[in-house]
Formats: structure tokens, C-alpha cells, sequence
């Protein structure tokens, strides 16, 4: 089943543009990957599909993009419903300078999901066993967030996505600032996250996007080359720029 | 290597070390100037914490204070009469002075000595009847000789202490009786005429009440003023021109905002002159823009990664500000708060310009009664002819460094104890 559908995205940073007639669809409850050289505008992909791109004043989102029946691409969106349902995990691990329960508990907070401090106390630990840091923080979770390692931080930012419970986690680059124990550690979370979310990952990692993703899709140039199933992206891809991505010879 | 090269390297090495030599000098000129300038301060001032007494003998007679009752109460001790009392307390030092030039022993001892008799008694009203020792504060031209800072030799005429004052004020000093000790009412009194009696109490509350009023209207404004241009306010030519106003706003002479103040708060508004309110608020057009640029400078040194953090959870523009940035941003807004407050605090020009340099000889007790402030003070003391200001001059300009250098350190503290390092 198709949870986003977008067609013809333009993105314009000033007169620069930065994404062509890009049009690809994102399934429910599946891992797509969006990989490419950078600059080739599949970060710039991922922000349009929470309004990211809205706080650079210069930047102009042209095109639809539909998540379930609802346009994103539109003016009357209320941005911060939006971002209630698409969670992102950004590249360098942005825990609040709070206690790592605090870091959890702000979002049930604003979004007045939690009736009782017990309630709240549930989300939280459930969010935490979710992001597999649980065992790691229980006994401190009234510790500051920032004092965390890299990947115990970035593992404390997907915790802090997912107690919302977002339909949609977006991730740019989440293992870019880790170590390959720590990348280990996320990549294995992904999969499992995918059973209740809808993930849409960019990676530098063809290798990652190979491990972790059900669908692959190329950019290159603000364009997206081609889009589909990982398996044949890697092993048999159409384009023969995907091709030459893949197997190393440029990017 | 040729030689060439070897010269070229040598002369690179001594560029460098010549450059070394000379910012040396900078700071050891720079250092040399601090030194003697605290010297210079220290020297003068460190006296005016000592204050002169004469020990002299009180009897309290019941017939010469008109006392007619046997037992009397408080009351009637207030009403009693201390003039004959503290006088004889002065003259009978000498017994042998004729009675015409009673004044000479009565001018050794500052004015208000019959004051400072009647205010023994009531504290010990059980000394009526008896003859007690009594300390009187010394007169400033007394304190300075004891001090050692009148000259002895000069020509009697040239001099305010005569010869026979010396030669009483020598008696009294082999026997014991010139006591010196710390200066408390430098620091409680209210300004006053005579130098052996003017404190900075009234100056300093004025002080202290001006940079309250000067925190309560700058501090808000200022705050709010940062955190909508920053981060509410779109980016155009208009925020721009605002922008470059607020540092220009930062550059203005203070008088300018004295004759402001003078305009707009007395002229329009009506507000009450020579007082602490106006003061403060004249103070806080100078110190809003330095706040604003502080402010404006930590929000901007919070890093876009927790406003993206805080925006992708779905938090509304408002709440990411209010819950984070802000929060984030304070030490450094705080800091910078104090800093601009200890600007205002020297400030003396546009503190002038609105009628603070009236001599106040009551301590203010709200911020509309009318003050002086510790830099006005200091320029109020200078002009004064007595040399019992001189050190009076230096102690306040002490005083007003060790509130400056205060406030330094507060600032301090905040920025490294709260302020967040971004890796």
C-alpha cells in the first residue's frame, strides 16, 4: 500500500533549483532508501516530506505530495499535525541539552498525549525499549541527554521520534557521525521499527541501504535516476549511471 | 641550504620575535598605567576608611540640661537641653582659655557634637548624673592633620588648624585620647557639607535604586526586542535597517540620552527630578541596545540543529523558542545584561543632565525620592575645596570599582558556569 505519493516535486533554493520532476512513491510499513552522490538533493527529498524546507526562507516547494489522502505540499497544512505523524532523525545526534527522560517526554508533552505522570512514565520507557536504550539509561534518565556516546545519543533522538508514534520516520544520514558498533546497533532498530512505521532513510552507505531497505531510489543531480526494489537496484539496475554509482566509479 | 635562503629565514625569525618584543611592551605599558592609576587611588583614598575621634569627659548635669523631674523618662531626656553640656565637654579640655576663644577647642570637633552627646545619653540614659568618657567625631581638618596629610609647616595664617589647636590636638594625642578607627559613616551617612561627616549611603542607594529601575524597563524590553527580531521577524531590508539603528543606537553618547531624559521624561511625563526612577530609566535607552546585542548574539550562537530538533517533534515556532532557545540562550543574555548594567553604573553625564547632582543630604528610600549616584558622587566630592574630600574622592571611586569589578565577576561566573559548549 502506498503511504506517500509524490509527483513532479520541484525545489527551488533562490533561483537555484535543487530537485527535478521528481515523482516517487513510499510504501507502508517498508524501508525506502535514498542514496546518491551529495548534493544531489535526496536530503532536500526527505525535508519536503515533514515541511522541513519551511524554515529557509528562500526555499519553494512546487509539485504533490500525498501522504494517505492529505497534501503536504499546501498552505493550508497544518504543519505541526504534520510533524506529529512524520518524525525525523537528523544526521548529527541532536539530543536537547535536558535530562534524557525530559528528551522523550517533550513530545507526548506538547502534543498532550499523556493524561497522568504515570502515562507519561509509559510512553517514555515504551519509546526507550523501542529505541533498545532501555537497559542502557534506566537507572538515568534524569541524566543530561547530551552525555550520552554518539550512538546512544542518535538511539535517544529515535526514542524521541517515535513517542509520538509517527506513521513516518524520516532519517537523514542517522549513522553518518557513528561507529560501525553503533551503526550496527541502529541499522538492526530500523528493521524492527519498520513493523509499526513507515521509514524513509538517506544514506551515504550503499552497503546500509542494501542491508536495511526494501526500496532504493537514485539520485543524482536533483533528479531521481531510477526508483524500485533494492534487490535489483543493486543487482541490476536499469541506468547505467545507477550502474556506475553502485559499483563505485563515481560519487 | 644557500645563503639566500638563510637570510631570508633569519630575518623571518627576528620579524617574529621583534613582533613578540613589541606587543610585550603593549602589555607591560598597559599594566604599568593600571598600577599606577590603583596606586594613585589606593594611596590617596585607603585614609578616608579611618575616621578621627577625640576622647573628651561629658557630665551630664541634670541642672545644666534643665532636667527638673527626679526620675526622667526617655521622653523627657529628648526634650532635655545638651548644649551647655557637650559645650563644657569641649572647653573644659582647657580650663585655662579664655572664655572669648572658646570657639578654637568647639571647631576641633565637628559640628554636630551636641548631637552626637545627646544621642550617648539616650542610648545609655542610665550615665545621667555621672561624668563618662565621650568620643566626638573630630573635625575634617583635624582628621587630616591626624592623618598626616596636613602640612604642619606651613605659615599659621596659610593654615586652618591654628597653632593652639595643634598644640591641644598634640596634648590629646600623648595621652591617648585621638582615636582612630574604621569609618562606618562613610558608608551610612548621607552626603553632608562637612567632610568629617559625608558618607555615600545616600549615593549608593541612589546607585543601587537606578540600576533597578534600569534593569526592570531595559531587561524586558530588550529581551523581547532580541528573541522577535531573531526569531520571529522575516529577514528583509526592514529588519536590516532596524538592525544597523539598534548598533547605531549602541554608539550614542551618553549626554544625548541625558537630554532626553531632561526632554521627554521631566519636561513631558513630569516625573520627579534628581530622583533614582528617572535616572534609571534615562540609564536604560543606554543599556537597551548592548542588551539586545547580547541577547541577539547567544540566540544566534544556539545551534540550528535544536531548533530543528525541537520544529521535527512538532513544536510550534513559539514553543521551540520559549522551550528551548530562549533557555539556551540565557547565560549569555544575562551576562551581557550585566555587563551593560555595569556601564550604566559609571555613567554620569545624563545622570547630570536630569538633576542627580543636587546634594542629597537624606538616604532615599524608594526610587522617587531624590538620590545622588556613586560617579556623581565622586564628580560632587572633587569640586569641593575641603581637603577632607580628597580622600573622600578616592574611597568612593573605590567603592565604585569594587561594584564594578562585582558585577564583572558575576558576569563571569554566568558565562562559565552556565553557558553550554557546542561541540
Amino acid at each position: 500500500m502506498t503511504k506517500i505519493s509524490a509527483k513532479n516535486v520541484n525545489v527551488f533554493y533562490g533561483s537555484k533549483q535543487a530537485l527535478f520532476d521528481v515523482s516517487l512513491d513510499i510504501m507502508d510499513k517498508e524501508v525506502t532508501a535514498l542514496i546518491g552522490p551529495s548534493g544531489c538533493g535526496k536530503s532536500t527529498f526527505l525535508r519536503c516530506l515533514n515541511r522541513m524546507n519551511d524554515v529557509i526562507d528562500i526555499c519553494k516547494v512546487e509539485g504533490s505530495i500525498k501522504m494517505d489522502e492529505l497534501e503536504l505540499n499546501s498552505r493550508k497544512l497544518d504543519v505541526v499535525r504534520l510533524r506529529e505523524n512524520v518524525g525525523m532523525v537528523f544526521q548529527k545526534p541532536n539530543p536537547f541539552p535536558k535530562t534524557i527522560y525530559e528528551n522523550v517526554s517533550y513530545g507526548p508533552t506538547i502534543h498532550g498525549m499523556a493524561q497522568s505522570k504515570s502515562e507519561l512514565d509509559q510512553i517514555v520507557e515504551m519509546s526507550l525499549k523501542k529505541a533498545a536504550l532501555w537497559e542502557e539509561v534506566k537507572d538515568r534518565l534524569d541524566e543530561i541527554g547530551t552525555g550520552l556516546s554518539g550512538g546512544q545519543q542518535q538511539r535517544l533522538c529515535i526514542a524521541r521520534a517515535i513517542s509520538v508514534s509517527p506513521e513516518v520516520i524520516l532519517m537523514d544520514e542517522p549513522c553518518s557521525a557513528l561507529d560501525p558498533i553503533a551503526t550496527a546497533q541502529i541499522e538492526e532498530l530500523i528493521d524492527d521499527l519498520k513493523k509499526e512505521h513507515t521509514i524513509v532513510i538517506v544514506t551515504h552507505s550503499m552497503s546500509q541501504a542494501a542491508r536495511v531497505s526494501q526500496k532504493t531510489g537514485f539520485f543524482h543531480l536533483g533528479k531521481l535516476i531510477e526508483f524500485g526494489d533494492t534487490e535489483k537496484i543493486f543487482k541490476n539496475p536499469d541506468n547505467q549511471q545507477t550502474q556506475d554509482y553502485i559499483t563505485g566509479r563515481f560519487g | 641550504m644557500n645563503e639566500a635562503k638563510r637570510k631570508l629565514l633569519n630575518k623571518r625569525y627576528r620579524a617574529e620575535a621583534n613582533f613578540k618584543l613589541f606587543g610585550q611592551i603593549a602589555i607591560g605599558l598597559a599594566l604599568l598605567f593600571l598600577a599606577v592609576f590603583m596606586y594613585k587611588i589606593f594611596s590617596k583614598g585607603y585614609t578616608a576608611f579611618q575616621k578621627t575621634w577625640i576622647v573628651t569627659e561629658v557630665h551630664y548635669d541634670k541642672e545644666l540640661m534643665l532636667i527638673e523631674t527626679d526620675n526622667p523618662s526617655l521622653e523627657d531626656l529628648e526634650n532635655a537641653d545638651y548644649y551647655d553640656i557637650a559645650y563644657k565637654a569641649m572647653t573644659h579640655l582647657d580650663p585655662s582659655l579664655p572664655e572669648e576663644d572658646d570657639r578654637q577647642l568647639i571647631q576641633m570637633v565637628a559640628f554636630t557634637y551636641e548631637q552626637e552627646v545627646k544621642n550617648h545619653l539616650l542610648k545609655n540614659p542610665s550615665l545621667l548624673g555621672k561624668i563618662v568618657p565621650i568620643r566626638l567625631t573630630a573635625s575634617d581638618d583635624l582628621d587630616q592633620v591626624h592623618k598626616g596629610n596636613y602640612p604642619r609647616d606651613i605659615p599659621e595664617e596659610d593654615r586652618r588648624v591654628n597653632d593652639y589647636q595643634l598644640k591641644i590636638y598634640d596634648m590629646l594625642n600623648e595621652r591617648g585620647d585621638i582615636l582612630s578607627k574604621f569609618n562606618l559613616s562613610f558608608f551610612t551617612n548621607p552626603d553632608s557639607r562637612e567632610a568629617e561627616l559625608a558618607g555615600i549611603a545616600s549615593s549608593f542607594m541612589g546607585t543601587v535604586f537606578s540600576i533597578l529601575v534600569c534593569l526592570a524597563f531595559s531587561f524586558p524590553i530588550a529581551v523581547l526586542a532580541a528573541i522577535y527580531l531573531e526569531e520571529f521577524a522575516p529577514k528583509n531590508k526592514f529588519t536590516d535597517f532596524i538592525e544597523v539603528n539598534i548598533n547605531n543606537l549602541a554608539a550614542v553618547p551618553s549626554i544625548v540620552f541625558g537630554l532626553l531624559g531632561l526632554g521627554v521624561l521631566l519636561a513631558v511625563f513630569n516625573l520627579p527630578r534628581s530622583t533614582p526612577l528617572v535616572g534609571g530609566i534615562t540609564l536604560s535607552l543606554m543599556t537597551l541596545p548592548t542588551i539586545i546585542i547580547a541577547a541577539r548574539a547567544s540566540l544566534k550562537a544556539v545551534p540550528p540543529s535544536i531548533r530543528e530538533a525541537a520544529l521535527a517533534m512538532g513544536a510550534s515556532n513559539m514553543q521551540t523558542t520559549m522551550h528551548h532557545t530562549v533557555p539556551l540562550s540565557m547565560p549569555g543574555t544575562l551576562s551581557g545584561t550585566i555587563i551593560g548594567l555595569a556601564q550604566a553604573l559609571g555613567e554620569t553625564a545624563p545622570l547630570i543632565l536630569i538633576g542627580m547632582v543636587a546634594f542629597v543630604n537624606t538616604i532615599p528610600g524608594t526610587p522617587v525620592d531624590p538620590a545622588a549616584s556613586l560617579p556623581v558622587q565622586i564628580y560632587i566630592w572633587s569640586e569641593s575645596a575641603e581637603r577632607g574630600f580628597v580622600e573622600k574622592v578616592s574611597a568612593c571611586i573605590m567603592v565604585l570599582l569594587g561594584f564594578l569589578i562585582l558585577m564583572n565577576l558575576a558576569a563571569q561566573i554566568i558565562r562559565h558556569k552556565f553557558e553550554r559548549k557546542w561541540n
